[in-house]
């Protein structure tokens, strides 16, 4: 009997562990995640087949998903001892995971393995943290406002231009309303993004030394200006709230219920895809002359997993995306401009549709763009949804501003802790 | 030998249920990130479950409501659809009953709830209507209860509807005098089983808000609210506390209906 049992064990302990090995020897499978919609995914997979063709001994597995859901599918993952090899980072959960633990630390790679010869030293070192080099950014995006031009004219409003303030923006989207019948923007108050740009642009920051960096009154003051627009009839219904950090065909924009959108250049070709060549790229509102508020934000980064077991063959897709001049000319600014600045030169040279109008955004804004500041700390995904949350329950009229602003204190410092 | 022949079960029983289940109670009382060594915390979890975490009894209240609509609209609705097709019989029945089941055949499917979301637009997309779209969704899939309550009906012995019909029975006479007596057990069963499904809900809800839970927490399902909390916010050992209260709850309700139906279930052999 016990023999028996013995034997059906190990069995199946032998069955799992073909199953899990990777039978074929000197081959490294990897797998590399990213979130995008489908035409980022095409590229991308171009690049990877590329990449393949080039080093035959590397098999790269590829998946992607929408923002929305990449990072709770990536957190189950890596709990399941299961992580991606290659895993496109954002800025906003850097700390989150590297704080874990969780990334492969690139430092010995850098400048080696990694080339870094033609970047920006300042904006290689946007993927560090304490000094370790734990992700790789991808490439620049910035704020900016997305348009439809022709609604623009229709309305007899002038577009979005450098110099122009919240209160233009109120006045021009509420015209625009009037006149088309479409919002003239969307409810920006519960995303933190906007709220970023528009602290900076006062001279302050999301966040100090690991703290919340403004106070009570900025945040009372910011979902203020968003109630204004809404009273001013110069921005969507409410039910329209809760679309808004979808992909861009569920946006307002890529609905056609809105005349402008607060986003990032980064996103246009997926706008593009949905509303081919009708919206144009604008720089933020700001009512100080001197700041825009907007930065050179690495869009995406990509880091590698601290367990994975093909180490090499990680680092090499990592140097192979990032500067390789036959991949840079596939990825073209689908993830926002370069971060190589040779294949950035390159990719200019040549430009049409989406690219070309990314490009002439960040060239239009460039003198007026910040740095980047330091990555966000740990719990800053978690307060990027409570701001969403207590908004909408502003919007929806379930609490007032103060009831909403006493609540997101004493969970965003909970957060933080 | 018996145990060889059990091993496969054995081994799927106490892999895949007892050992993760028995992790999780004690990650209940850890602080876990999923990433790092849990660290012991005592019942801090659970303290702060009932203490300190007003979106903890949000959702409690969002499952509760959502439990106390679509059970009984579902059973309504198979009951009557069951009834239906029962007094067909052979005049296309069969194929009544495999359309009325089609919708739960797709089940808890996302690309039903995507479908969902597109019909529902703007409901979904406000607090107030949000919950009611997901309850519908619910009711609408009715096809299992009904093929039950269906195969329930077909029992009951002709006999007694003939004798009622001669003592002048209506129908209305025959359904509260025979029928839904007779068919008792058989909602019973049902009842216990959709009320644990019910509570248990989250594809629909993740998929219709958006994995939210939204808006404005609207469609914060329990299960939804332990998923945000352990796979966004990687408070692994908090989500565990959760799902040990859950499951007690559940436990302790499906009790209470047991007891409860001794009043009201008839299983024929009883005088």
């Amino acid at each position: 009997m016990r023999k028996a049992m013995a034997l059906v064990l190990g069995g199946a302990l032998v069955a799992a562990g073909c199953g899990g090995g990777s039978g074929s020897g000197g081959q490294a499978e990897i797998r590399f995640i990213w979130w995008g919609n489908d035409d980022r995914a095409k590229i991308t997979n171009e690049a990877v087949k590329l990449f393949e063709s080039r080093n035959p001994d590397v098999k790269v597995a590829t998946s992607f998903q929408n923002f929305q859901n990449y990072f709770e599918k990536l957190s189950t993952e890596i709990a399941g001892g299961n992580a991606p090899d290659v895993i496109q980072m954002d800025y906003r959960y850097l700390n989150e995971y590297a704080g874990r633990n969780v990334l492969l630390d690139l430092t010995p790679y850098v400048g080696k393995e990694i080339r870094t010869a033609d970047w920006n030293a300042g904006f290689a070192g946007s993927g560090k943290l304490n000094d370790k080099q734990v992700a790789m950014p991808l490439a620049q995006n910035a704020t900016t406002i997305v348009y439809d031009p022709k609604l623009f004219t229709a309305a007899g409003v002038p577009e979005p231009r450098i110099g122009w303030t919240w209160s233009d923006y109120k006045e021009i989207a509420g015209k625009l309303k009037a006149s088309t019948g479409i919002s003239g923007s969307t409810d920006f108050g519960g995303t933190e993004d906007v709220f970023e740009t528009w602290l900076r642009q006062r001279g302050k920051a999301l966040y100090r030394d690991g703290k919340l960096g403004y106070g009570k009154d900025d945040l009372k003051a910011f979902w203020q200006l968003s109630k204004d627009f809404r009273d001013a009839n110069a921005t969507t219904p409410a039910e329209l709230v809760t679309t808004l950090n979808a992909g861009a065909e569920q946006t307002p924009m890529g609905k056609k219920l809105s005349a402008s959108e607060h986003s990032y250049d980064s996103l246009y070709g997926g706008y593009n895809t949905v509303r081919p060549d009708e919206l144009k790229l604008g720089p933020y509102p700001s009512d100080s002359k001197e700041v825009l508020g907007s930065y050179r934000k690495p869009s995406q980064l990509i880091s590698a997993s601290a367990r994975t077991k093909h180490k090499d063959a990680a680092v090499k897709l990592i140097d192979f995306l990032l500067n390789d001049p036959d991949a840079g000319k596939i990825l073209g600014a689908n993830r926002g401009l370069p971060a190589n600045l040779k294949i950035r030169e390159a990719v200019a040279q040549n430009l049409s549709g989406a690219n070309k109008v990314i490009f002439e955004y960040q060239k239009s804004v460039d003198a007026k763009l910040g740095d980047a500041p330091p990555a966000p700390p740990k719990g800053d995904g978690t307060i990027y949804k409570l701001m969403q949350r207590k908004h909408e329950e502003v919007v929806f009229g379930k609490k007032t501003i103060d009831q909403a602003l006493d609540e997101f204190w004493r969970d965003a410092e909970e957060a933080l802790k | 030998m018996p145990y060889l022949f059990l091993a496969p079960w054995l081994l799927g029983a106490i892999g895949l249920t007892v050992a993760p289940m028995v992790v999780s109670l004690y990650l209940s009382f850890t602080d876990y990130d999923l990433f790092n060594e849990p660290r012991w915390v005592g019942l801090d979890n659970y303290a702060k479950l009932f203490g300190d975490d007003p979106r903890y009894l949000d959702s409690v209240g969002v499952t509760l409501t959502y439990v106390g609509w679509s059970v009984p609209a579902k059973l309504l609705l198979a009951l009557s659809v069951a009834l239906l097709l029962n007094s067909l019989r052979g005049k296309g029945q069969a194929f009544f009953r495999s359309a009325f089941y089609a919708p739960s055949l797709l089940g808890a499917s996302v690309g039903l709830a995507l479908a969902w979301r597109a019909i529902f637009d703007t409901w979904v997309d406000t607090p107030d209507t949000a919950l009611v779209t997901i309850v519908l969704l619910s009711a609408w899939q009715f096809g299992a209860p009904m093929v039950i309550f269906l195969a329930g009906l077909q029992q009951i012995p002709r006999d007694l509807f003939d004798a009622a019909a001669v003592d002048g029975a209506g129908w209305w006479r025959k359904l509260a005098s025979i029928t839904l007596p007779m068919l008792s057990p058989v909602l019973f069963f049902n009842l216990v089983l959709e009320t644990i499904h019910a509570f248990q809900a989250f594809t629909q809800a993740f998929v219709v808000s958006g994995g939210r839970g939204g808006p404005a927490d609207s469609t914060l399902f329990y299960t939804l609210y332990l998923y945000e909390r352990g796979f966004t916010e990687f408070r692994m050992g908090y989500a565990s506390a959760m799902a040990w209260v859950l499951l007690v709850a559940i436990a302790l309700i499906t009790a209470v209906l047991f007891r409860t139906s001794r009043y009201w279930v008839f299983y024929g052999d009883e005088r």
